[in-house]
């Protein structure tokens, strides 16, 4: 263990920090430019961040100490994610076989299990039908991300990203194979999921079909902002895995020289406006569904998944 | 031409578009409208056409050639053209009495998948053949029968039905142009005139449904009229 691969790592994590808001600032543009509007702007989240931070904190009379702790532990698992997975190099730096793709699932899932019990919390009406509906859709998601991480195991013959995005670069025949284009397929229907943008509902908050924002309706000032950052974070992490381990796996610093990991973080942000486009493109086109047909989209991904094993039959 | 030693191109060509005809199987067991059922048979056929002629070329099946273009005439064409002018005879645009959800209908085609899969693997590591393309065409070919199946009986359209029996007959054709390629040409030719048949005798039927019941779905067919 360097310092050098100290300092990467560092870097790593700080990347996802300070890049999050950018990717949820050039999807919210992306998003208004489609629909004809000015939109505010790629750095907007940044402000919307700054102005939470300096704000008041107003706290419900019935919050426990789940109220505290939920932003704090949510904000903790997806500082950790990026330790695991290959985010501006494409070998393991110090700490990263801490967990394979199982394990960084499950920190991921424990971030949002810390805001689910947040919703519930403080008794209102709001946070209940957030949290609810939340864990309606995780539960027809789950298995599929566990069926899609089978059959990357299957694929790679292991569960470390890092393997993959070897596999994937080295093998052009493998990226190519119907087994990796399912998954992929599969796993972009889950990023929708697991990034609120179905067609269920919509993300703003201002509607009652809303779910993620409606988990945090209580919150306000500085733990608001919390909550909202480590969920941009957990939307980066959810593109970096997407692009980095399965869909786009060049562009990473193979020597961990300061000029290739500079290079690594703007192929990463040329990557993630590529993916943006798509998944505003899909949400957008896309009419808005009645919300009982929430299963169809992820009945479809579980399908793909277990075609994906089952192409894999070929080898 | 043995299955087990394909060149990688062939095989991998030949897992395409198998598994592709697979996901359109899917396409029509999810969808809710009857044309985007008959479109995905159509492309389906067009693919199982096209399987067949890359055998025929890989393989050196001169033969299975006519067998493409008949594929691509009777099942791609000349079959979804016939429903076609049933569906607008019929005046139904969508399947109303299902008594599956698409979505959970889709769950429990991936269960068929999955079953298909366990046993085409037994069957292939019996037959020494495990990992090679002929797993594969196994698999998709009994999960396409069962997905046909599953149509015929979760959906109560007579449109629908007919459908689902077509979707079971391509899944024994696209297995039997990867694992049996040297199949002699007339039976090709009698299964084609067969589905003709079937087809001709749907449109008979609903006609019948039509002036008699009042509706075309098989569920008001239930009463036994002396």
């Amino acid at each position: 263990m360097s310092a050098r691969d100290v300092l990467l790592q560092i870097a790593q994590v700080s990347a996802v920090l300070a890049l999050a808001p950018l990717l949820q600032g050039i999807i919210v543009q992306f998003e208004e430019r489609i629909q004809r509007a000015q939109g505010p702007g790629i750095f907007q989240p940044y402000r919307d961040l700054w102005k939470l931070f300096h704000k008041q904190l107003v706290v419900p009379e019935t919050a426990s100490w789940l109220y505290w702790t939920a932003p704090v532990v949510a904000f903790t698992a997806m500082l950790t994610v990026p330790i695991l997975i290959p985010v501006l190099t494409d070998y393991p730096l110090p700490l990263s076989d801490m967990a394979d793709i199982l394990g960084g699932g499950l920190i991921l899932a424990l971030g949002s299990f810390a805001v689910l019990l947040a919703g519930l919390d403080s008794g209102s009406a709001y946070g209940g039908i957030g949290s609810s509906r939340a864990v309606m859709l995780g539960i027809l998601a789950e298995p599929t991300l566990i069926l899609v991480f089978v059959g990357i195991t299957l694929l790679a013959k292991a569960m470390l990203p890092f393997v993959v995005n070897h596999l994937l670069v080295g093998d052009i025949a493998v990226y190519w194979s119907p087994a990796h284009l399912f998954l992929v397929f599969a796993f972009f229907i889950l990023l929708l999921v697991e990034t609120d943008r179905l067609p269920i509902h919509s993300s703003t908050h201002i509607e009652v079909y809303m779910i993620e924002e409606a988990r945090i309706l209580e919150y306000s000032g500085p733990l608001l902002g919390l909550l909202r950052w480590a969920s941009m974070m957990k939307q980066f992490i959810l593109y970096t895995i997407f692009c980095n381990v399965l869909t786009l796996p060049w562009g990473l610093s193979r020597a961990g020289a300061a000029a290739g990991v500079l290079a690594a973080a703007g192929a990463l942000l040329l990557k993630f406006v590529l993916v943006a486009v798509v998944v505003v493109c899909v949400e957008t086109s896309q009419s808005r569904l009645r919300f009982y047909r929430y299963q169809e989209p992820l009945a479809a991904s579980f399908l793909l998944a277990v075609l994906a094993i089952v192409a894999n039959q070929l080898h | 031409m043995p299955i087990t030693n394909l060149t990688p191109l062939a095989s991998s060509l030949f897992s395409l578009l198998a598994i592709a005809s697979l996901v359109l199987a899917f396409v029509m067991l999810g969808s809710r409208w009857l044309r985007d059922y008959l479109r995905a048979f159509m492309a389906e056929s067009w693919l199982i056409g096209a399987l067949s002629a890359a055998v025929a070329y890989y393989g050196n099946y001169p033969e299975l050639y006519l067998v493409a273009v008949l594929t691509v005439v009777f099942r791609g064409l000349l079959l979804p053209y016939l429903l076609l002018r049933i569906i607008r005879r019929m005046q139904v645009d969508r399947e109303i009495h299902e008594s599956l959800q698409p979505s959970s209908s889709l769950v429990a085609g991936a269960l068929a998948v999955i079953f298909a899969f366990v046993v085409a693997h037994q069957l292939g590591n019996r037959l020494n053949l495990a990992g090679s393309v002929a797993v594969l065409a196994l698999t998709i070919m009994l999960s396409m029968k069962l997905i046909g199946f599953l149509m015929l009986a979760v959906r109560h359209e007579a449109i629908s039905q007919i459908l689902g029996l077509l979707v079971l007959e391509n899944g024994i054709f696209l297995g039997s142009q990867i694992l049996v390629p040297g199949m002699p040409l007339l039976i090709e030719i009698v299964i084609l005139f067969d589905l003709l048949v079937v087809v001709a005798s749907l449109g008979v039927l609903v006609r019948y449904l039509l002036a008699h019941v009042g509706s075309t779905s098989t569920r008001d067919l239930k009463r036994l009229v002396g």
